[in-house]
């Protein structure tokens, strides 16, 4: 059985027995999982490829949808309420639950339509509103400087780390209260994984985070809790501080200690 | 004689061998565009696009007539191919993807793009020309927007699956409806690729001879009315080549050249845009 911490404090999502099947799979790839995820703090998933932590993540919102056949068990509450219910409004969903990719997903258009993209689709038009909080969003994710001299400028022109921040801006612009971050890092330098890091530890005051990574001492960095999958279940979450020095399941000390992975 | 010795020479043989195949082939186009700008440069006046066609003999007479006919044709096939085609496409890209049906259209798709276009022009021919009882230039425009629209299809739904999913991802991760995430989204990624499509398509349809003869036929004289027969450059081109009258020929060579000229610049237009799209 998983050893679950109980989280001292409220939660923004609650996950209950959950089970998630890929459309044609015979097994789930996540199997009766229940998880606590603490609101405004950082919650790391960690555990060997293939364990279900990406899987796992695109259940929050729910973006397993876009693809027919995918098929959900159990409950995911968030505000109290089931998001996992065929009545779901999943647009309002996803304007509350926001996602970052693994690699930078830019539009092509311009810098600041990137950034205003989630607030026009909210039907927000007053320029002066726009302008404010693009520029906002730009500075809380800590690339205002960088950009501000050419908003209009395609945003693939941008680097790596810069696109990614961007995606990062798009995303905190419309204002979300959880913020989901897939190996956000993955394909980007040492550098701007730093720069990435300490903005995802800044955020954490106004949204709630879930971050996936196979870095374990990225998880050690940033998480305040952390979680542990493996094949599909989870195996521990603890107090981030905590777990990395003693870790209470067999397999967390193994995968911590470099045993597999 | 070793093993490298034989080795350089079949080397060289094969070597030779291309080589003289890709100079007679080059020598060939070389030749055939020689002939047509020699040909059609000196055939070139002020009358051909201001004057329209006139009985043989006459100083005053020109390919108005065919320019304007051929522009009429040729747009309106592309008004009503081009958006059918293009939201086709996004069809099967974005809708049926690797459904049945998708998978049949893209089959039968194929097959139109490869069917003899004499066969599109017999076709429309008998349901467009025959209830109508006579030639006309919308039967001409229709038969080639059927030979237009596999083109753009294909092109369509070839360019919008380049374009990553995880960009669609982000889009609805921010809570956008689908059909937005389509126009604002994917078709900006793809832009450049449709374009080309688009004018690959064109630049396919206006050499087009056989299913015109069918349904748009041909008309002398300057005629904007689509219910009528209307001249286009290449049956025009086909019927003053073939004509026994010297002045006549030469009208055609003139045509030949500009229909050559459009059509190789639509073509640079294409390849400039996707050259563009790969060093980016
Ligand atoms: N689209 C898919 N269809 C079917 N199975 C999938 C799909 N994506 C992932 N899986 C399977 O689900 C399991 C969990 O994958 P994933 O969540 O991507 O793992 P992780 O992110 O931890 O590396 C794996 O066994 C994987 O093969
Ligand atoms: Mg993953």
């Amino acid at each position: 059985m998983a050893t679950i911490i109980d989280i001292q404090q409220e939660k923004a999502l609650q996950v209950k027995n959950f089970e998630f099947t890929y459309a044609g799979a015979d097994a789930p790839s996540i199997k009766k999982l229940d998880m606590p995820i603490a609101k405004n703090a950082i919650t790391a998933l960690i555990g060997p490829s293939g364990c279900g932590k990406t899987t796992l993540l695109r259940s929050f919102n729910r973006i397993h949808d876009l693809y027919p056949g995918n098929k959900y068990e159990g409950e995911i509450l968030f505000n109290e309420r089931n998001i996992l219910t065929s009545k779901e409004d999943l647009i309002s969903l996803r304007i509350k639950i926001g996602m970052i990719f693994q690699k930078p997903t830019a539009f092509p258009m311009s810098i600041y339509d990137n950034v205003a993209y989630g607030m026009r689709l909210q039907g927000i038009k007053n320029k002066t509103e726009l302008n404010d909080r693009v520029e906002k969003a730009l500075k809380d994710a800590a690339i205002w400087k960088e950009v501000k001299d050419r908003l209009k400028h395609d945003a693939n022109g941008l680097s790596g780390g810069q696109q990614q921040r961007l995606c990062i801006a798009r995303a905190i612009a419309v204002e979300p209260e959880v913020l989901l971050f897939d190996e956000p890092t993955s394909a980007l330098d040492p550098i701007s994984t730093a720069g990435i890091e300490e903005l995802v530890v800044e955020l954490k005051e106004r949204v709630s985070i879930i971050i996936v990574t196979h870095n374990m001492q990225q998880a050690a960095r940033v998480s305040d809790y952390t979680g542990f999958m493996y094949l599909g279940e989870l195996i521990e979450l603890g107090r981030t501080e905590e777990m990395f020095v003693t870790p209470r399941e067999k397999l967390t000390e193994e995968y911590i200690t470099g045993k597999f992975g | 004689m070793t093993h490298t010795q034989k080795r350089i020479i079949i080397n060289n043989v094969i070597m030779t061998l291309s080589t003289l195949s890709a100079v007679i082939g080059m020598a060939f186009l070389f030749w055939i565009l020689g002939v047509l700008v020699i040909n059609g440069i000196d055939a070139l006046n002020w009358n051909i696009f201001s004057q329209v066609g006139a009985p043989p003999g006459y100083e005053e007479s020109g390919l108005k007539h065919a320019l304007i006919g051929q522009l009429y044709i040729v747009g309106v096939a592309t008004f009503a191919g081009v958006p059918l085609g293009i939201m086709a496409g996004t069809y099967l890209s974005e809708y049926g993807q690797k459904s049945k049906l998708a998978e049949i259209i893209r089959d039968i798709s194929d097959i139109m793009m490869s069917a003899p276009s004499i066969v599109i022009g017999a076709f429309v021919y008998a349901i467009v020309v025959m209830p109508m009882g006579h030639f006309s230039a919308w039967a001409g425009s229709i038969a080639l927007s059927i030979i237009m629209l596999p083109i753009i299809l294909r092109t369509t739904d070839d360019m919008l699956q380049l374009v990553p999913s995880t960009l669609r991802e982000a889009a609805f991760a921010l809570g956008a409806p689908k059909y937005k995430v389509i126009i604002q989204v994917v078709y900006r990624g793809a832009k450049v690729g449709i374009l080309t499509g688009v004018l690959l398509g064109v630049a396919r349809v206006a050499g087009e001879t056989a299913p015109l003869l069918f349904t748009s036929f041909n008309d002398n004289f300057l005629n904007t009315n689509m219910n009528e027969p209307m001249a286009s450059l290449t049956v025009t081109m086909f019927n003053y080549a073939t004509s026994p009258y010297e002045d006549w020929q030469k009208l055609g060579w003139a045509a030949a050249f500009i229909l050559s000229m459009f059509i190789l610049g639509l073509n640079i237009i294409a390849r400039v845009f996707l050259m563009k799209k790969r060093i980016k």
